[in-house]
Formats: structure tokens, sequence, C-alpha cells
């Protein structure tokens, strides 16, 4: 038995099985064959064929944003140039993996030095085609496909990775990198399964098959637990599953104080996965849709998004508020060239980058919305908001995009249109938005972060923000005094001990992670308002 | 059987020009002909089943093309991969 360490990503206990991933070894460009120019050859053209038939299986299954760039990638696999390149390098000696590796390199570099910033960022495409043909040659699959309920672990999953994986069977996730409020955290969150990242020597430490006890609680992972590690495990896990089945009862309830007063509970997702999850776990609307989790591979089009708004919200058949690109800096989005900055979390991002680059970002959006919103309940919402001119300048846009979907024929709808609260800036004087707006949500991550000044991210100075602290509870209190529905969409929202402080200084609608909806709803019941309120009072002072 | 060698100028129609998912489309058909089909932008001229070498044309909405196909099937093949290339494709 050993304990490895690591962060604690999503809570939750699992005993399961090991299923490792481990990372392509690096190729060798300079490698010789050791067969005739003939065998070479042929095991380069079986690795292709293979590679293409993968690519056709994933493509069937994938939704229509992904759908785009495995047409792409596959048009790459089955290119004559790229083949007939490695074949002349395979014919001077080299070996297949080496050659076809030169050849994609040498593309990849083509594209990357185009003035096209989007054809630019297609280089990445070539090399995961030219990675999918050397594991196929190496006869490795890069599909993770569970048949049975797994651990997965893994160097890192990006986020594309994670929306494709097979829920049914993925019992918890352990990376070797990766941080608490990654993308990997919230998917899985989201999904309601236990997560341990930056655990540095997972892959080396773990083997195929091998029992773990995950524990997303703490952040530890037990790698072939004795028969004691492994009781105690049972037992805790007997005990969340009664804790479960009392959950459960609250699935279907709205939201409601003891006394019967009225909070709604509203889910944060980023995918349909999460939409459905959402439902299942009785959200009562979506407060937070995180649209740039559908950015990962550049950003969508118009039409894209439009199909997944709408695939997002039949599913949900209830609100729908879509905030719109929060990218910046940190978050770069092949093809949206963002020049690198000192200070991201400071910089160039959110509603600044939509704004200021309206016909790339901000107006697509816009439209897809819109037209989305003809056929379901769908609410527009701007992150990083401090002053209202940048409101003003967002409706003149949302006006534009009306008129010129009107003009073009296009059904549309206006919709209701509110700000993220995560600058103190917005919060000190939100009265100066009344209005503008239709609501507001306080982000209560980047609100703690800004008030401060501490980055999130920053393992040295982290402790010292105090999302409770008196300085946030002051001005969420500041903001709830607006006149008008204030939510609450941050980590703290899922946080049953700062619910009943929230819905005390006038929080009316917490959004939180889909599987957190129970138990917020439980904890809700189980205080009156005038309670509530007096806990907030107290802990103002 | 005779070669037929047939060459058209066209006026490319996609919003986002020859981006990877038009040149997906592109090149997926002209894969499906017997013809030699190729691609030329200015001076340079590239095999029209290749989606790398249509990509790096790094060819725009509203900038011409010239589409050349020699071969049996050239009459049906530059009718249909010109009627692609001016047609919006996203």
């Amino acid at each position: 038995m050993k304990i490895l360490q690591g962060i604690a990503a999503a809570p939750g206990l699992v005993i399961s099985t090991a299923h490792t991933i481990h990372p392509l070894p690096e190729v060798d460009v300079t490698r010789q064959r050791t067969d005739g120019v003939q065998e070479e050859t042929a095991r380069l053209t079986q690795a292709i064929g293979l590679a293409i038939s993968q690519m056709d299986k994933l493509y069937s299954a994938a939704n229509e944003t992904t759908a785009d760039i495995l047409a792409a990638q596959r048009e790459m696999l089955d290119d004559p140039e790229l083949k007939q390149g490695a074949e002349e390098l395979i014919a001077t000696g080299l070996a297949a993996e080496a050659a076809i590796t030169q050849v994609t390199n040498s593309y990849a570099e083509q594209l990357a030095s185009l003035p096209d910033p989007y054809l630019a960022a297609r280089a990445a495409d070539v090399h995961e085609a030219g990675r999918r043909i050397v594991a196929a040659l190496r006869g490795i699959s890069l599909e993770v496909r569970l048949d049975h309920a797994t651990v997965l672990v893994a160097q890192d999953l990006s986020p594309a990775e994670t929306v494709g994986l097979d829920t049914a069977y993925l019992q918890a996730i352990v990376t070797e990198t990766g941080s608490a409020t990654g993308h990997l955290a919230i998917v899985a969150q989201g999904l309601g399964i236990p997560a341990v990242v930056g655990v540095s020597t997972a892959l080396a430490q773990i083997d195929e098959g091998t029992t773990l006890i995950v524990d997303g609680n703490h952040g530890t992972v037990t790698i072939a637990p004795d028969e004691a590690s492994r009781a105690e495990a049972m037992a805790q896990l007997a005990a969340a599953q009664r804790e479960k089945q009392d959950l459960e009862v609250y699935r279907d309830k709205p939201g409601l104080t003891a006394d019967g007063h009225r909070i709604e509970v509203f889910a944060n997702i980023g995918s349909l996965v999460e939409a459905h999850k959402a439902v299942e776990m009785g959200a009562e609307g979506v407060g937070l849709f995180r649209t740039e989790l559908l950015a990962t591979q550049g950003l969508p089009t118009e039409e894209a998004q439009f199909a997944i708004y709408q695939e997002v919200a039949a599913a949900l058949q209830r609100p729908l508020i879509v905030r719109t690109f929060d990218i910046g800096g940190d978050k770069p989005v092949p093809g949206l060239d963002i020049p690198a900055e000192a200070n991201p979390f400071l910089g160039w991002r959110g509603i600044r980058l939509g704004l200021d680059r309206p016909e790339e970002v901000f107006l697509p959006q816009v439209r897809a919305i819109l037209r989305a919103a003809t056929t379901h309940d769908l609410r527009i919402m701007l992150p990083m908001i401090t002053a209202p001119q940048e409101v003003e300048a967002a409706q003149s846009l949302m006006e534009q995009a009306l008129r010129d979907l009107e003009h073009e024929g296009q059904q549309a709808r206006r919709v209701p249109i509110g700000i993220m609260v995560e600058t103190p800036a917005a919060a000190l004087t939100l009265d100066q938005f009344k209005g503008l707006i239709d609501f507001a949500s306080i982000g209560t991550n980047d609100l703690t972060q800004y008030t401060y000044a501490v980055d999130r991210t920053n393992a040295h100075v982290r402790e010292r923000a105090q999302p409770l602290g008196t300085a946030i509870l002051r001005l969420i209190a500041q903001v709830c005094q607006i006149g008008m529905p204030v939510a609450v969409c941050g980590q703290l929202a899922g946080d049953v001990h700062a619910v009943p402080l929230l819905v005390g200084l006038g929080v009316r609608e917490l959004s939180v992670a889909p599987a957190r909806v129970p138990a917020v709803k439980h904890t809700l019941s189980t205080m009156t308002l005038a309670e509530m309120q007096e806990m907030a009072q107290q802990a103002l002072s | 059987m005779t070669e037929h060698i047939l060459e058209r100028t066209i006026t490319l129609a996609s919003k986002s020009g020859l981006h990877a998912r038009p040149a997906a489309v592109f090149v997926k058909k002209a894969k499906t002909f017997h013809s030699q089909i190729t691609l030329s932008k200015n001076d340079k001229t590239v095999n029209g089943t290749s989606i790398l070498a249509v990509i790096t044309l790094g060819a725009k909405q509203g900038e011409q093309v010239i589409l050349k196909v020699n071969g049996e099937d050239a009459e049906t093949a530059i009718d249909q991969l010109a009627a692609l290339l001016e047609e919006d494709l996203g």
C-alpha cells in the first residue's frame, strides 16, 4: 500500500481499478529503418488506414462543434502529399514514424507561418494527425475507451478529451498536472465524480489494473490499499450513500427556506453533458453557461454556436443564462491572436476583448443567442464588467445584431441582459447600472481574487484570500441593495456553510455545480430566512 | 479514351475562404474523381486532393482561384467542384 498526495479537485470517494493513459514517447526524427523500403512503406500505409478508420468512428460519435475539426483532421490523415512526402523520406533510409513526423512537422511549420491566425492554428491539427499515425505504427490506441468501472490516470486531459469520456464507467480522475480551479476540476465537479490532480508521479507509480482509493475530499490516492484502509473507505462510502438517498428527496423540489421563502437553485455548466446532469440533479435553471469551454479548438462559428445553444436549451427546458466568452491571455484560444500579458487576470479579457473585437468575438455569439432565443428562454450575461458604459456598448451591439438579423430575414428575439459582478468596481457602483441590466450574478471566485489581490492559482498566496471574509460579505450585502434579483454563481454558492450567509445577505438565486444542487436545497430547508439574516448580520460586523 | 483538360476561374464564395472546413469538403469530393485536379492562386499550383496543400494556398473569400481538371471524368468533375467553390461552405 502506498498513499500519494495531490490536490483535491472534485469531492467524493471511490474504490476502483486504474486505467492508465501514458503519453506517447517522443519520436526520434532521425531514426533509420531496419526493414526494406517496401516493408516500411507497407507499414506506413497500414497505419494510415488504421488511423483513418479510428477517426471515422470518432467522427460518427462527435457533436457538431467537434465534427468540423475531425472532418479536417480526417482529410489530413488521408492526404496524398503527406503520404508521398513520408514515402520519399523512407526511401532515403528513415523509419516510417520518423518520416511521417518530419513531414507533418514541416507542414505544421508552413501553416504556422501563414498570416491568417485561424489557418496558423491548424498547425495543431497537423501535429495531431502525425501523432495518430505514429500511435497506429506503434500499435497504441489514443482512444480512451472505458468498458468497465474505472479510475482514469493520465498526465493531463484536455477539455475535448474529457467531454468525450463515457461517464457511465468513469468513476474518478487522477492527473499528474492541473490545479484545484482548472477546467478538469470544473468538469469533474459537474459530473459529480472525485478528482485528484497534481499527483506528479502518478503514471510512474500506478500500474494498469491496480486497485485505487481516490479521495477527492482530501486529495489522496491510495495504491493497492490494505484490508483496514479498504474497510474504512467502504464504511465512508456507505455513509455517503445514505446521505445521497436523503438528498434525492430534495432533487425535484424547488429551493425553499424552512419558512417557505423561494430561493432558486440553478446549475453552472460548460457542455451538453453537464446540461443533462443539471436536469438529472433537479436544477431549476442554468445560472452560468461557461461558453469559453466551447472554444478550446478555436472560436466556434455563429452556426455552430446556434446549434449548441439550441441543443443545450432543449435539453434543459428551463432558463439558460449564457455568459459571453470569458477568454483572455491566460486561456489562449487557437486562431484568436491575444498577445501574452504580464498580468492576464488584469488584462485584455472577458467583455473587454468582446467589445474591442466585436466582429470576431462578440457579434457572432450574440447573434447565435438571439436566434436560439426564439424557441427557448435564453438570457445574456456579460463577464468582467467594471462600468455602465461597457453594458451600454454591449447593448448597442445587441441592437445592431437584432437589426441585422431582421434585415437578413432571420428569426430572433430580444433577451434579458445581466452582468457578472466579479470586480470590486462593479460591486461598489451597481446602483449606476439600474435600468441598464435585468439581473446581476456575483462571481465569487474572481471577486475574492480581485478584492484580496490574491492570484488563486499561486500556491504561496492563495490561503490569504478569504472567500467568506468581511470584505467579500460587505460587497455582497451592498450588491443585494440594488432592488433586483441577485444571484451568486461562484464556488461559494455550492458551499453548504456559505449558503445561509449568502441568502441572509439578500441573495435570491444560487448557481452551483450540478452535483451540488440537492445538497444546497437541503441546506436551505434547514433554516428560516430570519435565522439566516441574523447569521449574516453577525458575520458582517 | 480521349483526355479532357478543362480549366475554370472561380471567385471563392465561402465566408472564411478555403479554411479547414471548406477545404475538407472540397478535397473529399475531389478524391471521388479519376481526373487529376489542381487549384492555383497567383502563380502557385497545388494538388486538389491534398487538404494540406489546399489550405496553404491561403485563399480568401472573393479571391480568384483557377480549377484545372485533367482526365476521363473531367466534365462532371469540373462542374461539381466549381459548384462547391461557388457555394458558401461556412
